[in-house]
Formats: C-alpha cells, sequence, structure tokens
C-alpha cells in the first residue's frame, strides 16, 4: 500500500508545484501595447488582409503573408508565412512581427491566442459581410496610423458600389445560382456576402432561405429553381477557359433548364470575386457583365 | 480438509450435472475423480477451486465455507492445473511458473531468493528444466503440460487439482507426472485430487475413488469397491478385462473386433 | 545450474540497464530534434540570450516558445499512447489491440466535433474548448463501451471489443451526421483535427498533462507483474491468487485516462499504441515490467521523430502527424506480422 501512498503524494507534489510556477509567470508576461507609430513590421494571415494593407501604402511595413497571398504582384515575393489554414509559427516569429493581422475564423483565432500567450500583439478582424470589410478596413487603419487613408479607401469602394448600383438600375432581377462546388453540388446561399454581391448587381439569389451557408443542392433544386444565370468562381487561377468547357459539360445534363440552352453560365476568376477585400468593386463588375453583359457593350 | 455436503450444479435446470454429491477428502489424500465424458470432473474440480459456485449445497476447505476466501487467500490453499495452451504472448517456461510466485514479489515487483528457490525445485521436479528459456510455444503439448504442472507446484500450496493432466504426455512421462504427484503427496504432504480418464493410473495411485456416473450419481470409497467389472461396465457402457499384477488390478476395454471376440468380422475380400 | 535457469528472467539490474540506454536515446533525439524545423535557427543564438531582453531573439524564442513545448508534447503523447496500447493488450489478450479499440477514438472525434460546431467561444485558461470536449467525450464513450462488456460476463473480452466495434459505428455515424450539416471551415477543423496536430502549448498545459500521463504509467508499472498473469489468461490469474475484477478494472481506468488525455492534447495519433509495444515485445519480451518503461521512452522517441518529420518535410506547410505514423507504421507493422507469425503460435 505504500508505494500507491508514495506515487499519490507525489502527483499533488507536482501538480502543486506545478501551479505556483504557472501562477509566478503569469504575472511577467503581459502583453504590451503598441502605438501605432511603433509597428514597422507587419504579417498578415490572409489575403484578403493583405490586399487592404497594400491599399493603406503600407508595403515597406508588410513583412511577411500567406503563401496564396498574390495580390498585389508585388505581395508574391514578401516573406511567406504558411497558409491561411496552417500557418507557420515559426516563420512568422522569425519575420519578428510588431504586429499580425488574423481574420476571425476559429484557426486564426487560435493563432492570435497562441500569439498573444508568446507576448505578441495580435489585431483579429472579422471579415463576412461587406459592412464587415469596410469595418475592418477602419480598424486596421486605426490600428497604424492611417485612418484617413482607410476613410479614403472606404467611401472609394462604396462610391464604385453605389456606381454600380445606379448603372443596373432595379428593372431587371435575374436569378443567379452560384456554385461554389460541382460536385457534390453546394452553393452559396442567402447569408453569405455573395448574395450581398448578387443584390448589388441587380440579382437575385435562385436559391431562397436555407440552414447552411452554404448548403448542398440536388438537381431537382435545380430545376425548381429556375436560375437565370449561373455562376462559377474558377478554381484555380488560369485556366477559366477549361473550367468553362467542365461547366458547359456538367450542365448540359440539365438540357431543359432555360439557363442551359442560353448558355448563360459563366465562370469567373476566384480571387477577385470571392475574395472580401479592396477589390469587391472590380469583382462587382466582373458579375454585372455576367448578368447584364449589354450594358457594358461599349 | 475438503467438505463437500450436498451439492446440486447445472447449467441448465433440465439436465443437472451433479447432484447431491457429498464426499470428504481427507488431509494428505489421493483422490482420483473418474467418469465417463460429460459427467462433470471438470466442472467439480471448478466448483472446487472458485471457478465455479455451486446452485446449493456447500464447499469447505478447512472448515471454511470456499465463498468466504478471496482470491488472493484461495490461491494459498489451492492450486489448480487445467488443459494447456498456448498464450497469446511468448512468456518462456522459468517466466510462466515464475508468475506463480507473483503474490510474493518484493515491493517493486521483482523476485526474491526464495521465489527462485522454489521455482527451481518445481523445474526439476517436472524435468523441465532443460528448456527453461524456451517460451511456452515451441514446446509439445506434454511438455507445455508439464510446464502447468511446475507453476501449480510453485505455487506451494497444500491442496492440488489437477484436470486430465497425463492427457498428451507418454508413457513414460504419464508415470513420471503420476510418481511425481505421489512423492509430493507422501513427502510433502500434499492433497491431490486427480481428474483422469486412465483408471489404471488411479487404481495404482489414488487412496480414494470418486466415480461420477454421468447422470448426476457418484459412488466414492476406494478403488477396490470401486472399479469393479461390472460397475465400470454399466457406468462406462464398455465391456472390460479385469487382469492383476501382483497387487495392482488393470482393466482393459474390449471392443468389437478385439481377437477374443467371436462375432468379429470376416475381412472384407480384396476384389 | 541454478544460474543457468533463471537466465532468461528480468532483474532490476537488467530493467535499469536498458531503461537508462533507452532514456539516452530519447534526449538525443529531443535535442537534435529541437534544432530541425522549417526556420533555420542557431544553437549559439538559442543559448547566448538569457539576459538580453530588450533585443528580439526569434531563435531564441522559436527554440523556447515553438519547438521545445512541441517536443516535450509529442513525448508525452507517444509515451501514453505507446503503455496504452500494451495495457489493452494485456486486457484483451490480443496483440492486435491499441488504445483506440474500445471507442475512445470515436468518442473524441464526437466531442471534439460537438465543441467545433457548437462555435463555444469560451476558453479553459486559454485553451480551445475542443481538448475539453475530446477528453469528456473519449471517457464517456469508454465507460459506455465498459458497461456493456461487463454485461456479458464471463466472455468479457469478446463482449468488450464487441462493445467497442458497436460505440465506434454508432459515435461515427453521429459524427457523420455533424459533419455533413457542417459550415465548411468547421468540416476542416474537425478534420485537422482528427488526424492529429502538434501544437505548442503554454507551461501549465504541458505540466500537468506530463503529470497526469507519468503518473498512470507508474501506476502501470506498479502492477505489471499482476498484468503478465492476467495476460497469459483470466482463469489462471483467478487460481495465483489475483483479484481479476479489481486489477482489470484499474487497468483500464488508468489507459483510458491516459489516453483521453493524450488525444485531448493532440488529437488521434494511430500506429504509436501498435507499433511500439509490439517492437519492444519481439526485442526484448512479454514482461510488462520491462515493458511499460521501454515502451514510454521509446514510444516518447519515435513520436518526437514522426512529429519533427511532419514539420518539416513539406515546410513550410505541416502534415498531419498521424499521416507521418501511419506512413511509417503500417509497412512497419507487415513486417512485425510476418516475423512474429513465425515466433509465436497463432493460438486463442
Amino acid at each position: 500500500m505504500s508505494k500507491w501512498l508514495l506515487l499519490l503524494l507525489m502527483i499533488l507534489a507536482w501538480m502543486g508545484l506545478g501551479l505556483t510556477i504557472s501562477i509566478s509567470q503569469q504575472n511577467q508576461i503581459r502583453g504590451h501595447q503598441v502605438s501605432p507609430n511603433q509597428i514597422n513590421r507587419i504579417v498578415s494571415m490572409a489575403p484578403n488582409l493583405t490586399e487592404i494593407l497594400f491599399a493603406l501604402g503600407l508595403d515597406n511595413e508588410i513583412v511577411g503573408v500567406t503563401i496564396s497571398s498574390d495580390y498585389p504582384p508585388t505581395a508574391k515575393e514578401k516573406h511567406k508565412v504558411g497558409n491561411f489554414w496552417q500557418p507557420n509559427i515559426e516563420a512568422i516569429i522569425a519575420a519578428r512581427p510588431d504586429l499580425v493581422v488574423t481574420l476571425g475564423f476559429d484557426q486564426q483565432i487560435n493563432l492570435a491566442h497562441r500569439l498573444k500567450r508568446m507576448g505578441h500583439t495580435c489585431l483579429t478582424v472579422r471579415i463576412e459581410k461587406i459592412r464587415d470589410l469596410f469595418e475592418a478596413i477602419n480598424t486596421i487603419g486605426t490600428a497604424v496610423g492611417k485612418q484617413q487613408k482607410a476613410h479614403q479607401l472606404v467611401s472609394d469602394i462604396q462610391t464604385r458600389l453605389d456606381n454600380l448600383r445606379a448603372l443596373v438600375g432595379r428593372d431587371q432581377t435575374l436569378k443567379v445560382l452560384w456554385v461554389v462546388q460541382r460536385e457534390p453540388l453546394r452553393v452559396a446561399g442567402r447569408d453569405t456576402f455573395i448574395n450581398e454581391l448578387i443584390e448589388i448587381v441587380g440579382g437575385v439569389n435562385a436559391i431562397g432561405p436555407t440552414i447552411h451557408k452554404y448548403p448542398p443542392i440536388g438537381a431537382e433544386q435545380v430545376i425548381a429553381c429556375r436560375p437565370d444565370v449561373i455562376i462559377e468562381p474558377s478554381e484555380q487561377h488560369q485556366n477559366t477557359a477549361a473550367q468553362l468547357r467542365h461547366a458547359m459539360q456538367y450542365w448540359g445534363r440539365f438540357e431543359n433548364v432555360p439557363v442551359v440552352t442560353n448558355k448563360r453560365i459563366y465562370v469567373v476568376p476566384a480571387d477577385v470575386v470571392s475574395r472580401l477585400g479592396p477589390r469587391l468593386p472590380s469583382g462587382a463588375e466582373t458579375v454585372a457583365r455576367c448578368l447584364r453583359p449589354e450594358l457594358f457593350e461599349k | 480438509m475438503i467438505k463437500v455436503q450436498n451439492l446440486d450444479f447445472w447449467y441448465t435446470p433440465e439436465s443437472p450435472i451433479l447432484k447431491g454429491v457429498s464426499f470428504t477428502v481427507q488431509r494428505g489424500e489421493f483422490l482420483a475423480i473418474v467418469g465417463p465424458n460429460g459427467a462433470g470432473k471438470t466442472t467439480l474440480l471448478n466448483l472446487l477451486s472458485k471457478t465455479l459456485m455451486p446452485k446449493s449445497g456447500t464447499v469447505k476447505i478447512e472448515a471454511k465455507a470456499i465463498e468466504l476466501y478471496s482470491n488472493k487467500n484461495l490461491a494459498k490453499k489451492v492450486a489448480i492445473v487445467r488443459q494447456e495452451f498456448v498464450p497469446v504472448f511468448g512468456f518462456s517456461v522459468v517466466e510462466t511458473v515464475m508468475m506463480a510466485r507473483t503474490p510474493y514479489y518484493s515491493s517493486i515487483g521483482f523476485e526474491t531468493d526464495t521465489d527462485r528457490k522454489i521455482v527451481n525445485e518445481a523445474l526439476e521436479a517436472t524435468n523441465t528444466s532443460r528448456f527453461a528459456s524456451r517460451t511456452l510455444g515451441s514446446l509439445s503439448a506434454g511438455e507445455r503440460q508439464c510446464v502447468f504442472i511446475a507453476r501449480a507446484l510453485a505455487q506451494n500450496t497444500p491442496i492440488l487439482l489437477l484436470d486430465e493432466p497425463t492427457n498428451f504426455l507418454d508413457l513414460k512421462n504419464q508415470v513420471a507426472v503420476y510418481d511425481l504427484l505421489k512423492a509430493a503427496q507422501i513427502e510433502k504432504g500434499k492433497t491431490i485430487i486427480s481428474v483422469t480418464h486412465d483408471i489404471n493410473l488411479a487404481t495404482q495411485y489414488c487412496d480414494e475413488t470418486l466415480l461420477l456416473t454421468g447422470s448426476g450419481g457418484y459412488l466414492h470409497g476406494s478403488p477396490k469397491d470401486i472399479f469393479l467389472t461390472e460397475c465400470i461396465k454399466e457406468v462406462f457402457g464398455v465391456d472390460v478385462f479385469k487382469g492383476k499384477i501382483g497387487q495392482e488390478s488393470f482393466f482393459i476395454p474390449i471392443g468389437k473386433y478385439a481377437k477374443k471376440s467371436p462375432s468379429a468380422p470376416v475381412k472384407p475380400a480384396l476384389s | 545450474m541454478k544460474n543457468e535457469t533463471m537466465k532468461g528472467l528480468l532483474t532490476p539490474g537488467i530493467l535499469a540497464r536498458r531503461t537508462a540506454l533507452a532514456v539516452a536515446v530519447l534526449v538525443a533525439v529531443m535535442f537534435v530534434c529541437s534544432f530541425v524545423g522549417a526556420e533555420r535557427i542557431s544553437l549559439k543564438a538559442v543559448f547566448c540570450t538569457a539576459t538580453d531582453l530588450t533585443t528580439v531573439n526569434p531563435d531564441h524564442e522559436i527554440f523556447v516558445r515553438v519547438r521545445l513545448p512541441r517536443i516535450i508534447l509529442a513525448a508525452i503523447v507517444g509515451a501514453a499512447l505507446a503503455c496504452s496500447g500494451v495495457t489493452f493488450q494485456a486486457l484483451l489478450r490480443n496483440p492486435l489491440a491499441d488504445p483506440y479499440i474500445l471507442g475512445i477514438s470515436s468518442g473524441a472525434a464526437l466531442g471534439a466535433t460537438i465543441a467545433v460546431l457548437g462555435g463555444f467561444d469560451w476558453t479553459l485558461w486559454g485553451r480551445s474548448p475542443i481538448a475539453v470536449f475530446a477528453f469528456a467525450g473519449g471517457l464517456a464513450a469508454v465507460w459506455l463501451v465498459w458497461s456493456i462488456g461487463r454485461m456479458t460476463g464471463k466472455f468479457y473480452v469478446t463482449g468488450l471489443l464487441l462493445a467497442g466495434v458497436v460505440v465506434n459505428a454508432f459515435f461515427s455515424a453521429i459524427i457523420m451526421f455533424l459533419t455533413s450539416i457542417a459550415k465548411s471551415q468547421q468540416v476542416h477543423a474537425t478534420i485537422f483535427w482528427l488526424m492529429g496536430n502538434m501544437v505548442e502549448e503554454d507551461f501549465l498545459v504541458l505540466w500537468i498533462g506530463t503529470g497526469c500521463i507519468a503518473s498512470g504509467i507508474t501506476a502501470l508499472f506498479l502492477i505489471s507483474p499482476q498484468l503478465n498473469i492476467l495476460s497469459l489468461g483470466e482463469d489462471d490469474a483467478r487460481s495465483i491468487g489475483l483479484n481479476t475484477t479489481g486489477i482489470q478494472t484499474f487497468a483500464f481506468t488508468i489507459a483510458a485516462f491516459i489516453t483521453a488525455v493524450a488525444v485531448s492534447l493532440s488529437g488521434l495519433i494511430g500506429f504509436v499504441g501498435l507499433i511500439v509495444p509490439h517492437a519492444i515485445r519481439l526485442t526484448f519480451g512479454p514482461d510488462h515490467r520491462q515493458l511499460f518503461p521501454l515502451c514510454a521512452i521509446i514510444g516518447a522517441a519515435f513520436l518526437v521523430g514522426a512529429d519533427t518529420v511532419a514539420r518539416t518535410v513539406v515546410a513550410p506547410a505541416q502534415l498531419p502527424v498521424g499521416i507521418v505514423t501511419a506512413i511509417v507504421g503500417g509497412p512497419f507493422f507487415l513486417v512485425l506480422l510476418v516475423k512474429y507469425s513465425k515466433k509465436v503460435h497463432w493460438y486463442k
């Protein structure tokens, strides 16, 4: 019996020791608040954040971006810190950042917590709707001391969107089916920023309200919802032509659906359209061209 | 030493295995349990070692009811040798026999010198020292059986139960095992209960015999009284020839094709 | 003559020597692996920093804040899984048992999936709720399996195995359902967790985790003579005087506990609990007094190595550790199987 008692005592001693060390350590590590002037090295953990930072004129301060941050082209030459889903924390630390900017997804929040525990300064912004984008630009602008530039950027975007709305007008409402994945079939639902995009350009989501943001749907719903236009974001940057061919082949099976017979199936570059960033107006314009090509014939 | 009273046991109520069995085994006695297949010999051994619990009746070891013994205390009184088997993991002979000494290990979990001595003696007695470091899987069934007997001896208990210990042994080893058991009985005063199919060995070595008849009944007495030609014929359902060498009787079963039988069929002609 | 017979037996001396050798191997592996990684860090820069806190030293920071915690985590998880594998193999008398066979994996996975889907915001001392849910889920599943298994009475081992299969299947079905209605990023997070991943943890988590696992392994070591007998056969164990029910319950609980701790820290990492016990058993024999210390240490070294490969081979991206252990473990297991079936006769 005594060896068990000894084991129990050792366990209690170990845990007690750990707690005391931990408590004493708590007092030492305190995240320091960094003022905007001291921020000279910034790491961005998402492609749209990279675009925002560049748009705020922070080209020189950016010292780390994710692998998929490819716009503007100079971003491609920056030090890589892993990708959006799998950040490389060693690379982030090696870049000696003063500020790390992340999005609000669970993985990234986790990363922010880890970095904060090590004493780094992190800024987390949620960008899920267009309104969030404007807020985020302003938040980031304040954090890096570029409030004016941020306001400017926001109002530029808003103006361009308003112009587009005016151009498109309210008389026609085309039903759009936004297909993010073909097999299995998955579309963008009403609770996404894609939906907002569709509505800006005078369209309406062919799918009604759903539980999921990106619901999987079946063939009958495709026929039943009677879309006027089908849009697919491209999976790779190049080869939209190849994807369009495959798309035409795929949708060909819905022979009697008007959208197919009218061949109103479009493939658009995903990085402009699905990335909620400063290029949003360009993305909206691209989508508008698909819906109302006649408005853009100059 | 062992007192069984009114023991009843059944696996299903419709077919009782043991009905109202009562007998006593004295200290230092050698009891052989015999009977036809399915008569309940192994079941009885299991009841004596607390592997099974009686449906009614009592089993008392040294005047204490068997239910009152903890596993550990019972293991100090009773050691049981079951049918040999190959364990899944490759323990060696000496490791297997040493396991019997586990309750006596030092606090850190290793053997003492006493344990080593006892195991050594057990290995010597069963003639298994010569392959002490081989795994059980590499031995023959007979050699393995001896290892399990050695383990029971290493347990150093006053009572030894064995379930058909000579099943896989050649003639020499059959005799060797029973000589060993008899020596343990005479020199160390152990009480031995052995289930066996071999009624000749039973008559040669045992003091008392328990014959289970197969329908719940039993006969208990000295071999002289139990092993009578008529009795064997009735219980086992086979004809026997009884012979005698000196003081020892022996029984040979007689089948249909035995040469002395007048009704032996003619060999079929080759065409 | 006496020494000749006792030659094969384990003695404290032999055990101490082998353990010391294994520890040396582990320390060497840990040291080397802490300097291997996606970023180059220099030995000098790591150690010449202690006093100067003002200048930023990324090498030191990476070493102390990222590499070292991760390696320690890999070591304790590897040790836990290996020892838990040993225990389940002994309890089920089956060399193909692994720590997940009795429902812990699907239970923990279900817990994790619920945590991810629930989108809980709170943290327990800065740790995401996934770990807590996974721990609870794993223990709940194994308790369920144990209860079902006990109802089968005499055929206890078979009952446990079948209950494990049923519970695993049932929980997996629930997980698939939940995954199908989840948002895609949640799905990704769940799958990522399921494949096993090492993340550097903070001090307190590592400390408590080490304490739990080390004490669990020590407790198992202290009952290893009993496990020796139990792995031979249950009836035999009882006849030799073991309190079989007590030992089985105790060993089962401890093994389930350390597995649940390991899984909650690092997700599901397979093959460690299957391969390491086999390798040690084939090399050194089936005595559990030896298996526990050696499996713990070699299991730790194995997982540290595997994790190092996982985080460097496709750097700067990372493979989930579970993939590396499967790729290494699979063929290794086949080799073991061939060798093993020649050495041991397959009896029930």
